[in-house]
């Protein structure tokens, strides 16, 4: 900066006018910067200050089996629990391990059959005991077509882009009338065969590492029938909930925010040392990062530029943490176009991005510059060297490829759409790549900005040339970022990605009876996926800025799969530390 | 007059009505639906989510049953976990109501005490200090200033707080003194206030000035009454006529809410939740908002055209 | 929106009106050019103009492409002999994106207002003058128009105009400038109507139609141009409304294809910066608010000008 930031030129005739006002004002210094952290910084605070504000984008639904948003999932996780949870390994990646569960499964000699047995002693918060059958009641709700749960496709069978394959799921969600949901509900291969003892039968065999990996999602939380009945849409609502987590909802503002407080009936430990758990919603991230610097919230995820900001102010870049994300980001190209079904042209495209110049400028770096696709976290990433001379950043070989195309210098190449949504980083996303890829190749883009259901709408009808997008993993598994992606006709790959030799190696991948061929199958696919680039060239893996207060401890990083709050994973593992 | 009132009072009820049915059918014209994202949710559950919230009839059925239920004071319900949408506009309104007022009067305050001071002294420091406030105050688009007050008054200076509202969520709280938080009002009130402060201010300079040139002030000062009581009884009063014709809509615009403002200092007001309720596609909200909406502008309308006439006697209104 | 109207109206009409329209202008040509505010207003307008509008084809003027100049380098930097204005979060040189937003924000401000002037004039004056049938009608239709949610208007205008080739209307400035003036006229049309409806009492207008002149020479020659005085003070303030709409269009998601930019997209997307580098967002703001000074002294000369009672 060569002049002096203005805010002080307007500080100073103010601060002269304002003396008094300002003594009589002042009190409110919290900002914490004075105190030095004692010897015993990890010790809890006493329990009148164990109060947190924490930030969220504003959910949906408490409804575990209605939940559609990471946001919705991350308060959820801290209401109830699953038979197994997800956790972080030492290594960056994530176990599911047994929560509710009391070990892992018995699974059958023909991979069809599960058996979970419940810890001893599981109760709900009001006090109703926990039996298989409430999980019996999740799994239904959650294939239950009147429930319309938007993550049934989890447990539903391969032929409908499932992954559990539970008997008669398919037949639940496709059920028209009453009198069929009801039939399909009953047939359902989800068991309570005693008060402790869930039994799941699958139509395909399946891997153990698959059903805890998926009995620790959200759609598997267990379920009360009874107040649901009662209730109806209101029986997440204070005073009408019952939850089996670490925190019970004892007060909800619409659109403002949600306050949790400790369920003393919650079975596992740690036991929650906060006594109150503030939720604010608040969308704009730009509106979160102002309020945590008046020290009106504990923690924000920040907008990626104003981490520079962060970084240069002493009291904050102490605060910043980044968290990684599970996201892939990637220009995805429509390859019905007549040009992008061109090897080379999308070659061109690809090596023409700078991307470790495009993740400083636009990202600060928060984000990882990526060639490939499966992100770092999960088993099976394979990392940027196998596909960086490949598909990588190389001025000179693009324009070789846009030439051997048939279009040197971009003559005849004709205006491509690039699709984007309103947001900051989008735009300069944009704008960095409309000026580099004209630079390099001469072609010309034209960047349209369209509001987020019309962008969806667009991509999924596939009326789009080069759209940014990518891939949130939903659960741990190679086979998420993969599967209903890129095979021919898949649910998801609205880039029309058709090439026999994926198609084949999916198939081959889906046999696969180990662990270890599973992760080396699906290796093979993403080989496979990005040298070809069909469909898409990866750009970057996601990363979130967040500034958390000091005063916050028992933050454990989540590993792969990112939620609202850093470390929320384990929202019972965090206490505020003593000053 | 009496008959004109209440013929445009009758008439709100089909201009509520070609409201309603243009926003109906245009909101289902335009793309993407309230299930549309990135992540396509499989065919099946879609179809499981329309027929949840009848989007699987026939469109002018959904409109005449929609109909019906507004007929009935039923507005329907949010897509943003099933709430009552009368409930949300009624909280989100309480809020924003609050804002709105509290602006408004902040509003008149500053922009009527600067006009008439602008006025008294024309073309002297304190002329061009009260245009130059008023030109900075219109030309500021409301989110920068906003930001920059808060980032002078909340961050820099810890004075103020800017999470939220301070003020009562609902009406039960009206007497619950936990819930003012005088400290986060005053932010949000000078940010929302400025731009019409400052029209204010030029309407009242505008007008004063016109009418300290009236005859009848020159007379009233040749009487020899001392020239604070002349200013005071004759020139505000007779300058505040045209003024009120502008307060109509300004109100309505302040109580109908900014949603930029809301955004930026999260407060749940009913601004933010119609622009909100657009993006998300929530069908029942935006009806519900915009009918609310209109409602309020048509009769601030209604209220600006009686003031009008009253105030002008040129104007018949047969 | 309906506060410029009002703030315009409070500006009435021109009372002792002869009917020679040739001696009504230049007397109030004659009153503007010795209006000093004014004139200033004027003189730096054009030059603002000339400056952005030769600054957009030569180099000498603006230096760097406003946006093809991309320096990653030189990010976020303070006004230096470099870069005037300093530079953006991708480097681009801010003063040569403040002259083209300039430009643009002058378009679109000048633009959606004639569209306001020719829509609104036609319909006030026919709800004046056509009786009260008409004027209920169209006055319900203005209230329908304002009631209606214009965020969906225009999210429908854009999703069915982008993309397509058609001839005008493909243009985005013309969409922003369809989509804003579709949904402000009403301000304009009610001021119109509101001093129409007061003329139509006054003495002259009732001399002249007992004479016997036929309606559209009373329209024309005698209500008219006494309009035009708020009329034309509306419209100056529509200007910088124009662009906040704009701005606050992009601020959702509607505004100008990227990499334009005008005055307002600059500040709302500069806000995004404010606590990195204040100078992306002070000076679009600045310009904004001088071209608003400008608009304003000119605006008010003119009804200065138009109408000697003010004096």
């Amino acid at each position: 900066m060569t002049f002096l930031k203005p805010w002080r030129y307007l500080l100073l005739p103010l601060l002269a006018v304002a003396a008094v006002a300002a003594f009589s004002a002042c009190g409110d210094d919290d900002s914490g910067a004075t105190k030095t952290p004692s010897a015993a910084a990890d010790e809890a605070a006493p329990a009148d200050q164990q109060k947190v504000v924490m930030h969220s984008v504003e959910p949906q639904y408490f409804d575990p089996q209605r939940s559609n948003f990471e946001q919705d999932i991350a308060i959820e996780r801290m209401l109830f629990r699953g038979l197994y949870q997800l956790e972080a390994t030492a290594d960056g990646g994530v176990k599911a391990v047994p929560a509710m569960a009391a070990a892992d499964p018995t699974v059958s000699a023909d991979g069809l059959t599960f058996t979970v047995k419940l810890k001893a002693g599981l109760k709900w918060s009001d006090g109703q005991v926990l039996t298989a059958q409430h999980f019996v009641d999740g799994v239904t709700r959650g294939c239950d077509a009147t429930v319309a749960s938007p993550y049934a496709y989890l447990l539903q069978s391969e032929d409908q882009g499932g992954i559990l394959g539970l008997k008669g799921c398919d037949e639940a969600q496709a059920a028209k009338t009453p009198a069929e949901q009801t039939a399909a509900n009953a047939a359902l291969g989800i068991k309570a065969t005693d008060a402790t003892t869930v039994t799941v039968t699958t139509l395909t065999p399946k891997l153990a590492l698959t059903f805890v990996q998926i009995f620790s999602l959200w759609v598997t939380f267990p379920a009360r029938l009874d107040l649901i009945t009662k209730f109806a849409d209101k029986w997440t609502d204070p005073g009408n909930i019952a939850v089996n987590g670490p925190y019970t909802l004892t007060a909800f503002t619409p659109k403002d925010n949600v306050v949790l407080k400790p369920n003393p009936n919650w079975a596992l430990s740690p036991k929650p040392k906060l006594q109150q758990l503030t939720i604010k919603f608040i969308d704009d991230t730009e509106t979160a990062f102002r309020q945590y610097q008046t020290g009106e919230l504990d923690q924000a995820r920040i907008p990626e530029p104003e981490v520079v900001t962060a970084k240069a102010d002493p009291k904050l870049s102490k605060e910043l943490l980044v968290v990684g994300s599970a996201r892939i980001t990637a220009i995805e190209m429509q390859m019905n176009n007549e040009v992008l079904s061109k090897f080379n042209v999308r070659l061109a495209l690809s090596r023409a991005i700078d991307r470790d110049t495009l993740v400083k400028v636009v990202y600060d770096d928060v984000n990882l510059a990526a060639e490939y696709w499966m992100v770092k976290g999960l088993p099976g990433f394979q990392g940027r060297d196998k596909f960086k001379s490949v598909i990588g950043f190389d001025a000179t070989a693009a324009k070789k490829a846009l030439a051997d195309a048939g279009y040197p210098n971009g003559q005849g190449f004709p205006t491509l759409r690039f699709t984007i949504i309103d947001c900051v980083t989008c735009k300069a996303m944009a704008e960095f790549l409309q000026k580099n890829w004209k630079d390099i190749l001469g072609i010309n883009i034209n960047i349209e900005i369209v509001d987020s259901k019309t962008r969806s709408q667009r991509f999924n009808t596939k009326n789009f040339d080069l759209f940014p997008g990518g891939w949130q993993l939903d659960y741990p598994d190679p086979e998420n970022p993969l599967v209903g992606l890129f095979n021919t006709g898949g649910g998801n790959n609205k880039y029309e990605c058709s090439d026999p030799a994926i198609d084949k190696a999916m198939a081959d991948a889906a046999k696969a009876t180990t662990v270890d061929a599973h992760i080396k199958a699906y290796q093979a696919v993403e080989d496979l996926v990005v040298t070809k680039l069909c469909g898409i060239a990866p750009i970057f893996q996601g990363a979130l800025p967040y500034l958390v207060n000091p005063k916050l401890g028992g933050v454990k990083a989540n590993g792969t799969i990112d939620a609202g709050q850093p470390g929320n994973w384990c929202a019972e593992c965090w206490f505020v530390k003593k000053q | 007059m009496t008959g004109y009132v209440i013929r445009r009072l009758l008439w709100i009820i089909p201009v509520l009505w070609a409201v309603a049915t243009i926003t109906f059918f245009l909101m289902h014209a335009v793309p993407g639906g309230p299930f549309d994202q990135d992540k396509q949710l499989p065919q099946v559950i879609i179809d499981n989510l329309n027929r949840r919230y009848h989007l699987d009839q026939p469109l002018w059925q959904q409109y005449v049953n929609y109909l019906w239920d507004i007929s009935h004071g039923d507005l329907g319900l949010s897509f943003r976990g099933d709430r009552d949408v009368s409930d949300l506009i009624g909280r989100g309104f309480f809020v924003t109501a609050q804002l709105g007022m509290l602006a408004f009067l902040f509003a008149v305050v500053i922009g009527v005490g600067l006009g008439v001071i602008a006025a008294l002294n024309q073309n002297g420091p304190g002329d061009y200090a009260g245009v130059f406030f008023a030109t900075i105050g219109a030309s500021v688009p409301n989110f920068v200033a906003a930001t920059f007050l808060i980032i002078l008054f909340a961050i820099e200076l810890p004075w103020f707080k800017i999470a939220g509202w301070g003020g009562p969520g609902s009406f039960s709280d009206i007497f619950h003194s936990s819930e003012y938080d005088l400290k986060k009002m005053v932010l949000p009130v000078i940010s929302l206030g400025l731009l019409p402060a400052a029209y204010i201010a030029r309407v009242t300079r505008a007008s004063m000035l016109e009418v300290l040139r009236q005859d009848y002030i020159r007379t009233a000062k040749s009487k020899g009454l001392a020239e604070y009581v002349v200013i005071l009884r004759h020139t505000v009063k007779n300058a505040m006529i045209p003024v009120l014709t502008i307060l109509g809509p300004i109100f309505a615009f302040l109580v109908t809410g900014s949603f930029i403002i809301e955004t930026a200092f999260a407060i749940p007001g009913v601004g933010r939740a119609f622009i909100d309720a657009v993006r998300i596609r929530d069908y029942a909200m935006i009806m519900g908002s915009t009918l609310f909406f209109a409602l309020i502008v048509a009769v601030m309308n209604l209220l600006v055209d009686i003031l009008y006439g009253a105030v002008d006697p040129r104007i018949r209104y047969g | 929106m309906q506060a410029e109207e009002a703030a315009a109206s409070i500006a009435p009409p021109l009372e002792e009106f002869s009917g020679r329209q040739r001696g009504l202008w230049s007397d109030a040509f004659r009153r503007l050019i010795r209006n000093r505010l004014a004139m200033i207003a004027l003189i730096v307008l054009t030059t603002v103009a000339v400056l952005v509008y030769v600054g957009g084809t030569t180099d000498l003027v603006q230096r760097y492409h406003p946006y093809q100049d991309q320096d990653y380098n030189a990010l976020q930097e303070g006004p230096s002999i470099d870069h005037f204005f300093g530079t953006d979060n991708l480097g681009r040189d801010n003063w040569s994106r403040v002259l083209a937003g300039i430009r643009i924000s002058l378009q679109i401000g000048v633009g959606t207002q004639l569209v306001v002037l020719l829509i609104g004039l036609a319909i006030g004056s026919a709800a004046a003058l056509g009786g009260k049938l008409t004027d209920n009608l169209l006055m319900r239709f203005t209230d329908i128009t304002y009631a209606f949610p214009d965020l969906l208007f225009i999210i429908l205008m854009r999703a069915v105009l982008v993309g397509r080739d058609w001839p005008l209307v493909s243009n985005d400035r013309i969409q922003i400038i369809l989509a804003i003036s579709l949904v402000s006229w009403t301000t304009l049309a009610r001021l119109v109507r509101g001093q129409m409806l007061s003329l139509q009492e006054r003495d002259y207008v009732t001399a002249a139609r007992a004479m016997g002149a036929p309606q559209w020479r009373i329209v024309l020659v005698h209500m008219l141009p006494n309009t035009l005085g708020p009329v034309i003070v509306a419209v100056t303030f529509g200007i910088p409304l124009a662009i906040f709409a704009e701005a606050a269009l992009g601020f959702i998601g509607f505004g100008l294809r990227p990499p334009t930019a005008s005055l307002g997209r600059l500040v709302a997307d500069g806000y995004n910066f404010i606590q990195i580098n204040q100078w992306v967002v002070i000076f679009p703001a600045a310009a904004v608010a001088l071209l608003m000074l400008c608009f304003t002294f000119l605006g008010d000369g003119l009804r200065d000008a138009l109408d000697p009672r003010t004096r």
